[in-house]
């Protein structure tokens, strides 16, 4: 009987220790350089590509709001995923400079850790504190109900980036400022095709579900493989939930069921650095299975100079200068394009040396 | 004593809420307005619901660690039934998150292995279940009725539906807690199984109950959630678990069962919500600060309450 009453209370010390270990374990960084995040260097800057196809136009008479001053406006921007992995680094980063380089003191800024319910709070809680303009980089494209509802009562414009929200345009949001994913997708499609001379085998690692970025970037790869490259068989495609770690862990998986496999597709830098981590574990030669992936970071580009990734295609993340761009002239009372889509670069053997200047 | 002992535990969490809020009241003109309070509760009232079941299986000796996954499942399949009209999106994820919680309790009850394990199989089951269900995590249903919606997002007296629901389930499972032979026998099992067993409380249908009401109530929360997001997120739950315990457990309910209220279990989930509002407040901490915050402020209060607690055993009563 007591032993059974002592098992319980251990157990329970036990939990209230994984608990407590918990709460403080999503602290822990990454010591990894992520380099210059580059807002001053011009050529790192975001290019505007084009307007996007099939959207609409927005101005500030449509939308019903009021036209303020960005200096002195109370601004708000909403980070979906904690700043560990470049990307969002270099975003957040973007935001910042960009408004203090503006004269914008009034910024905050919130991150949701990944939680989607966090950022809704998040963002509720700004529109409550008065922001004027929101800028937020959504977590998942579904599920923005009560944001919508607050900040249309207040005619608040928000600016999504690096992913969509799906809503009505002009009325739910202003406007999205990100890359053509299915482009992306369609661009490591290519320098797959090429790596592989058509032929051979692939796995994707997958982004996380739920939200654009990921369905396009699949779409867009398998799309432009099955015109270009159809003997370039498809034969492995799990999520790694654009996290290193998982990507390591898929990739392991990967490499015990199909040892033959030729390329690796990822999805983003962070699943491919995490794959090419589950290579070096296998004892595989750098160049002995094809990567390509997407983003642009640092440590990828490195990897394309050291052999391990084959190609990486960019997606620029210094939304900043686009973002108060956009949002100037929108006050100013400029047409505003429902999409606007950026132009980014491509990162290969012949080019990732230099590249490394502008990779973040 | 006991009482006694209890007595500290609750107020203490309620005392450490009132002076966060006091201190965020007088420090944050944002914080001190009618829209935060509401933005407040109403994102605090899932959490609620889920640390209200957790309460129950807490006191126990129980825990259950598959809230958060029901709770994404039941948000999934809240929007998915939500095509069938609003009966639907509300019974059918009450269904299935009392089924899952059924699983764990005949499991807990009947085949004498531990808690922890028995809702970790169904924390990664019920996870699978909703990828499952949205091919992968991909597909996200959209709300379709727009009564389910408004149970969501509506509102009575200005304040929102979830806080109502949340406050009228507290006040109910108090009772039931307090004045009925199931809470007695709650308190009965987590206190000392084999005596209650011996005083001839039926331990194993307890259990049952509790993990039930559990999975009912976490399966209930994310129905509401999905309610007010208008959609069937599947970027939800990794983590929620851990911050109902964290919540029930700030609120003065021992681990080992046995001794707490739900009224701790409010002020715990209150508090968590009150310190991210806060630290959204001062805005610009970086991630990973938040998180030292966060972690380091449940740390103390639970110490604290901890010390509250020897001290007052030790000294007569």
């Amino acid at each position: 009987m007591t032993v059974m009453i002592g098992r319980r209370r251990s157990t329970a010390a036990a939990l209230a220790t994984i608990g407590a270990f918990a709460l403080l374990v999503g602290a822990c960084g990454k010591a990894e350089e992520t380099g210059g995040t580059g807002t001053d260097n011009a050529a790192a800057a975001q290019q505007t590509a084009s307007a996007g196809p099939g959207g609409g136009t927005c101005t500030l008479q449509q939308y019903g709001g009021q036209k303020i001053d960005l200096k002195t406006a109370k601004v708000g921007f909403s980070q979906s995923e904690k700043e560990a992995n470049p990307f969002r680094t270099a975003e957040t980063k973007s935001i910042q400079d960009e408004a203090a380089k503006l004269g914008i003191t009034n910024l905050t800024v919130t991150n949701a850790d990944s939680k989607f319910n966090k950022q809704i709070a998040d963002v509720e809680q700004m529109i409550d504190q008065g922001v004027q303009l929101l800028v937020v980089a959504p977590l998942n494209s579904d599920g923005w109900d009560p944001v919508f509802k607050k900040a249309a009562a207040k005619k608040i414009p928000i600016i999504t980036i690096d992913r969509k929200i799906n809503a009505k345009h002009c009325t739910d949001f202003l406007t999205f400022i990100g890359s053509d994913f299915y482009e992306q997708g369609k661009r490591a499609a290519r320098s797959m095709a090429k790596a592989l001379d058509n032929k051979g085998t692939v796995a994707i690692l997958l982004g996380a579900p739920g939200n654009n970025v990921t369905t396009q970037r699949t779409a867009g790869f398998k799309d432009e493989i099955a015109k270009i490259a159809p003997n370039i068989k498809i034969d492995f495609e799990q999520t790694g939930n654009f996290s290193r770690e998982e990507g390591q862990k898929v990739a392991e998986q990967l490499l015990q069921s199909k040892p033959g496999i030729s390329g690796v597709y990822a999805e983003n830098d962070e699943m491919a650095l995490g794959a090419v981590t589950a290579l070096k574990g296998a004892g595989r030669k750098a160049g002995d299975v094809k990567i390509v992936s997407i983003d642009g970071t640092r440590g990828a580009v490195q990897g394309i100079v050291d052999g391990w990734i084959y190609g990486v295609v960019e997606s620029n993340p210094r939304f900043g200068p686009l973002a108060f761009q956009t949002a100037t002239k929108f006050f100013a009372g400029e047409t505003v394009n429902e999409n606007i889509i950026i132009s980014d670069r491509e990162y290969d053997q012949a080019t990732a040396k230099d590249g490394l200047a502008v990779a973040y | 004593m006991k009482l006694s002992v209890e007595g500290v535990q609750k107020h203490g969490a309620l005392a450490v809420l009132a002076l966060v809020t006091l201190v965020g009241l007088l420090a944050f003109p944002g914080f001190r307005t009618v829209d935060n309070a509401g933005t407040l509760l109403v994102n605090a009232a899932p959490l609620g619901l889920i640390a209200l079941g957790m309460t129950f299986v807490i006191l126990t000796g129980g825990i259950d660690l598959s809230v958060g996954s029901v709770f994404v499942l039941g948000g999934v399949v809240a929007a998915w039934a939500s095509q069938y009209g609003f009966v639907a999106a509300l019974v059918v994820p009450l269904l299935v998150g009392a089924a899952v919680g059924l699983v764990n309790g005949v499991l807990v009850a009947r085949t004498n292995m531990a808690p922890f394990i028995v809702t970790l199989a169904t924390l990664l089951g019920a996870r699978g279940l909703m990828r499952a269900v949205s091919t992968e995590g991909s597909t996200t249903y959209l709300v379709e009725s727009q009564p389910f919606k408004t149970l969501g997002n509506g509102d009575l007296l200005g304040v929102k539906w979830p806080v109502w629901i949340a406050a009228v389930l507290f006040v109910a499972g108090s009772v039931v807690l307090n004045r009925t032979g199931f809470g007695q026998a709650v308190y009965a099992v987590g206190g000392n199984t084999d005596a209650a067993r011996l005083m001839g409380v039926p331990v194993a249908a307890t259990q049952i109950r509790v993990y039930a009401l559990s999975g009912l109530l976490a399966g209930f929360a994310g129905a509401l959630n999905a309610a007010r997001l208008g959609s069937g997120v599947t970027v939800l739950g990794i983590g929620t678990e851990l911050d109902a315990i964290a919540a029930v457990v700030i609120g003065g309910t021992l681990l080992t069962g046995g001794a707490g209220a739900l009224s701790g279990t409010i002020a715990g989930v209150l508090l968590l919500g009150v310190i991210q509002n806060l630290i959204n407040q001062v805005g610009d901490v970086p991630t990973a600060y938040q998180q030292v915050v966060s972690g380091a402020f449940l740390a103390v209060v639970v110490v604290a309450q901890t010390s509250l607690t020897r001290l007052r055993s030790v000294a007569p009563v």
